[in-house]
């Protein structure tokens, strides 16, 4: 026995390595029950990209889809409402769309792919409520100076006909744009980047 | 850090608990291989206590999802089918483990004075261990998980007067059912895991009390050094860490081949018919209960009455709890007993696989008569080793462990 | 080495239960529960051209009553390496309970309706995603092709491997049909050609059974793989672990 001698340094060795090759084969190990977690070809299947056909929908209205669980809007504005977004840069908080909510290709004034239509993830970025869509301009409840855009009635937070939030809101920033991108004129598939991205 | 470590001493003796059971807790230098399985059968318990806490997570109690919930498992959630093998294959090892943890204490005498209590706790594991993994078997909800069930518990209802009502209150139903597959969702998950542990436990505490037997059936203990250390001890560690992380590797190896290549074992750690969905109106041609449970129930098949054979099964069990007060001769190791007592050993273990195999194969006349063959050897082994070992002629024990490399 | 060795053979008793493993699996091979001889086929689980096909078969003939309701299309992107638009195209003519085209993520259940099948044939026609696991491929094999003209069946043909089946000869426009020329039922002659010739047919078989096979447990594409660099870390493990373990018990006179 080695009580009072140094262990060698061939032990020293071969422990270590032991101790190294355990401790990659016990990082190794952890994977599969760590990874058993994330979601699953169910869960995903469910989150998979929906198709929304907007031919028959009008100028200036508002179509919900459900898309992982979350409502998603789209709205197909008239030339006033495009207009409309064009104007009111004052009152916006991020009017440049700086922050990351949106993918690259909605990075401008309109935040979409084709002005004509808006889509958005219609979540509050406050806490998580559902903003209604008040298109017309000038209404009793919201104000005189009222654009159009959404209202969240949780905590009152006011986006324009963008999506984006209003200066002094409770909704940190504006709405988000989920990745889409056009199949076809009149086919919009959600929650993919299109081909050419 | 050794600031740190005397923080803490201060507060848990940790730095004493180490000393006492691993540093300065001498074992025996002679362990040969069987005295790996210890310490496997503890890796194997955390290993299903852990695959099995990740199978929970997706798996679905309940008879109209039971058996889709396997199967999401298997095939949408990621690396579920992993899991699930190391689940399966695991508690087939468990069994291979804990079969050839206690013909090592056959062997050798492990369960004689100072050691009874040490060997009761481990029968009481052994049997533990059989309603967990009973249990367990229920929940994949397949045909074989289904009908092995509905005969099993059919057997309490050999038990005169009580024995319908008994069955009807453990199944909550009148057939295996959802009910029946909740309660033994939670008795496998919760209850049972927790008695192990307190098992494993006191077994464990039992030993490190007694100090371990040895091949050679030599109490180290009475034979120490002028420090009061045993002459043939060696410290746990780092003596039977370093054995152990060996031992381990290669069971590994082994483990982890049947797992990735042959996980069903040719119907042997996954049966067949248990790809099936439970159906309760179609019994399966022959229904086999999982091998590590077949010598019991050949026994139990090998007797001609319903309760007689449920009775023999039980005693076949129970006999082996009584064992220390059966074996009468002073002697621990076959080393050093009698060629009488190596024959009737060698009949049990025969007559023992034997059971288990007949257990596995539908019955035929020959396989019916080899059963009570087998039956009658096995209990017959207790008998005459009360007989033959109360006089026993042994061979000189050595003063010393030996070496055998 | 060496010690291992010696106390392996100083164990008798453990060597008789790992032959005594070796006997009761190898007994396993090749016989149906009735003790019925079945023909051995080659599953090829590599051989992704044998899968496509066997898919392409099971969609057109089988899977208008049979379901494979584990199974999700999507997984032939990765398993089979058939790119999304030919799966949608090709593969997916159903459509879900809003009468939209199915989606590529769904499970692969069909429209037909249960009660109505069970009127159809008397029984449920089962589902087919575990059918490879629970009866095994040769089974199958030998299944598919057993089928004889039998004009006292419902559907005018019988099996010889499984009598009696509540199952028409749906691919016997593949293989033809067949009559048996004596009473074991041994030999055969075509009464009606079908458009493939018996060894196409059998080859096409093979595809649809190496197809069954591999959706009953699509893990096993992974597993071998994975399985293989698992034992090789392990057995480079032990061998560090068994040089450790030695230079301590060298201490141990």
């Amino acid at each position: 026995m080695s009580d009072s001698n140094k262990p060698s340094n061939r032990r020293k060795f071969l422990t270590n390595v032991t101790q190294i090759m355990g401790g990659i084969g016990g990082i190794f190990a952890l994977i599969p029950f760590l990874s058993t977690m994330s979601p699953s070809e169910k869960a995903k299947s469910a989150g998979a990209p929906v198709e929304i056909d907007v031919s028959s929908l009008q100028p200036g209205s508002f179509k919900v889809v459900e898309w992982r669980g979350k409502p998603v809007w789209v709205v197909r504005r008239t030339a006033e409402m495009i207009e409309n977004t064009l104007e009111d840069n004052d009152v916006l908080s991020d009017p440049k769309s700086t922050g990351e909510h949106q993918p690259e290709y909605t990075k401008n004034k309109y935040r979409s792919i084709n002005p004509e239509f808006l889509v958005l993830l219609g979540v509050c970025t406050h806490l998580g409520c559902s903003p209604l869509y008040k298109p017309n301009a000038k209404s009793a409840e919201l104000g005189l100076d009222w654009k159009g855009g959404f209202f969240c009635p949780c905590h009152g937070s006011k986006f324009d006909l963008s999506g984006r939030v209003h200066k002094a809101m409770p909704a940190p920033y504006n709405l988000e744009v989920p990745p889409y991108y056009f199949a076809s004129s009149s086919r919009i598939i959600v929650g993919e980047d299109g081909k050419d991205v | 850090m050794s600031k740190f470590i005397s923080w803490i001493d201060e507060r848990l003796p940790v730095s004493n608990f180490v000393k006492n059971h691993l540093s300065q807790y001498y074992a025996p230098k002679n362990f040969n291989i069987f005295y790996y399985f210890g310490a496997l059968a503890i890796f194997i318990f955390i290993l299903q206590i852990v695959t099995g806490i990740f199978l929970t997570i997706n798996y679905k109690p309940d008879a109209a999802q039971a058996f889709a919930s396997v199967e999401y498992i298997m095939r949408d959630v990621e690396w579920g089918w992993l899991v699930r093998y190391l689940h399966s294959t695991g508690a087939s090892f468990f069994f291979i483990v804990i079969y050839l943890h206690m013909f090592r204490a056959m062997l050798y005498g492990s369960y004689k004075n100072p050691r009874e209590l040490l060997w009761l706790f481990g029968m009481v594991i052994f049997v533990l261990l059989m309603a967990e993994a009973f249990m367990g078997y229920l929940l994949p909800w397949g045909q074989m998980s289904y009908w092995g069930a509905q005969v099993i518990i059919s057997l309490f209802g050999a038990i005169p007067y009580v024995g319908e009502s008994l069955a009807l209150w453990i199944r909550g139903d009148y057939v295996i059912s959802d009910a029946t597959l909740n309660r033994f969702f939670a008795f496998h998950v919760i209850a049972l895991p927790l008695l192990l542990f307190a098992l494993i436990y006191l077994h464990l505490a039992a030993l490190h009390t007694t100090g371990s037997n040895n091949p050679d059936g030599i109490e180290i203990k009475n034979n120490k050094d002028e420090n009061g250390i045993p002459k043939d001890g060696i410290p746990f560690h780092p003596y039977y860490t370093v054995k152990d992380i060996f031992g381990l590797s290669v069971f590994l190896i082994i483990f982890m081949f049947v797992v990735f290549f042959i996980p069903e074992l040719g119907g042997y750690f996954l049966e067949k018919d248990n790809f099936v969905p439970a159906d309760p109106l179609k019994t399966p041609e022959h229904i086999v209960p999982v091998w590590y449970f077949t010598p019991f129930y050949a026994i139990l098949r090998a007797i001609p009455d319903k309760l007689g054979g449920v009775l023999a099964m039980g005693a076949a069990i129970f006999v082996l709890f009584i064992l220390p007060w059966l074996d009468r001769c002073s002697v621990k190791s076959f080393r050093y007993r009698s060629t009488t007592y190596k024959t009737l050993l060698a009949l049990f273990v025969i007559s023992f696989i034997g059971l288990g195999y007949i257990g596995m194969n539908p019955v035929t006349p020959v396989l019916t008569w080899l059963g009570r063959l087998f039956t009658f050897i096995y209990f017959g082994f207790f008998v005459a080793l009360y007989i033959t070992s109360a006089n026993e002629k042994t061979k000189d024990i050595p003063d010393r462990v030996t070496m055998h490399d | 080495m060496k010690k291992l060795k010696i106390s392996l053979t100083g164990s008798p008793c453990m060597i008789k239960q790992l032959f005594f493993f070796i006997v009761i699996i190898s007994s396993n091979l090749l016989f149906a529960a009735d003790g019925t001889t079945l023909k051995p086929v080659l599953i090829d689980l590599n051989n992704k051209a044998s899968l496509q096909r066997g898919a392409q078969i099971y969609i057109n003939n089988c899977f208008g009553c049979h379901t494979l309701k584990y199974q999700r299309y999507v997984k032939f992107v990765d398993h089979l390496s058939l790119p999304k638009e030919t799966i949608e195209n090709n593969l997916i003519f159903t459509t879900d309970k809003n009468g939209e085209k199915t989606k590529i993520g769904s499970l692969m259940l069909n429209a037909v309706h249960p009660t109505s099948s069970k009127e159809a044939f008397g029984v449920m026609p089962p589902d087919l995603t575990l059918i490879a696991r629970s009866r095994g491929p040769e089974w199958l094999y030998t299944f598919l092709i057993s089928f004889y003209k039998d004009e006292s069946r419902p559907y005018g043909v019988n099996n010889t491997l499984y009598p009696n089946v509540n199952m028409p000869h749906v691919l016997w426009w593949m293989e033809g049909v067949k009559q048996p020329i004596n009473n074991e039922k041994t030999d055969f002659e075509y009464v009606i050609n079908g458009s493939m010739s018996d060894k196409e047919y059998k080859k096409s078989i093979t595809d649809l059974v190496n197809f069954l096979t591999y959706v009953s447990e699509p893990a096993q594409l992974d597993r071998y793989r994975i399985g293989f660099w698992v034992i090789l870390f392990l057995l480079l493990f032990s061998f560090i672990a068994f040089l450790l373990k030695s230079e301590y018990w060298k201490d141990v006179k």
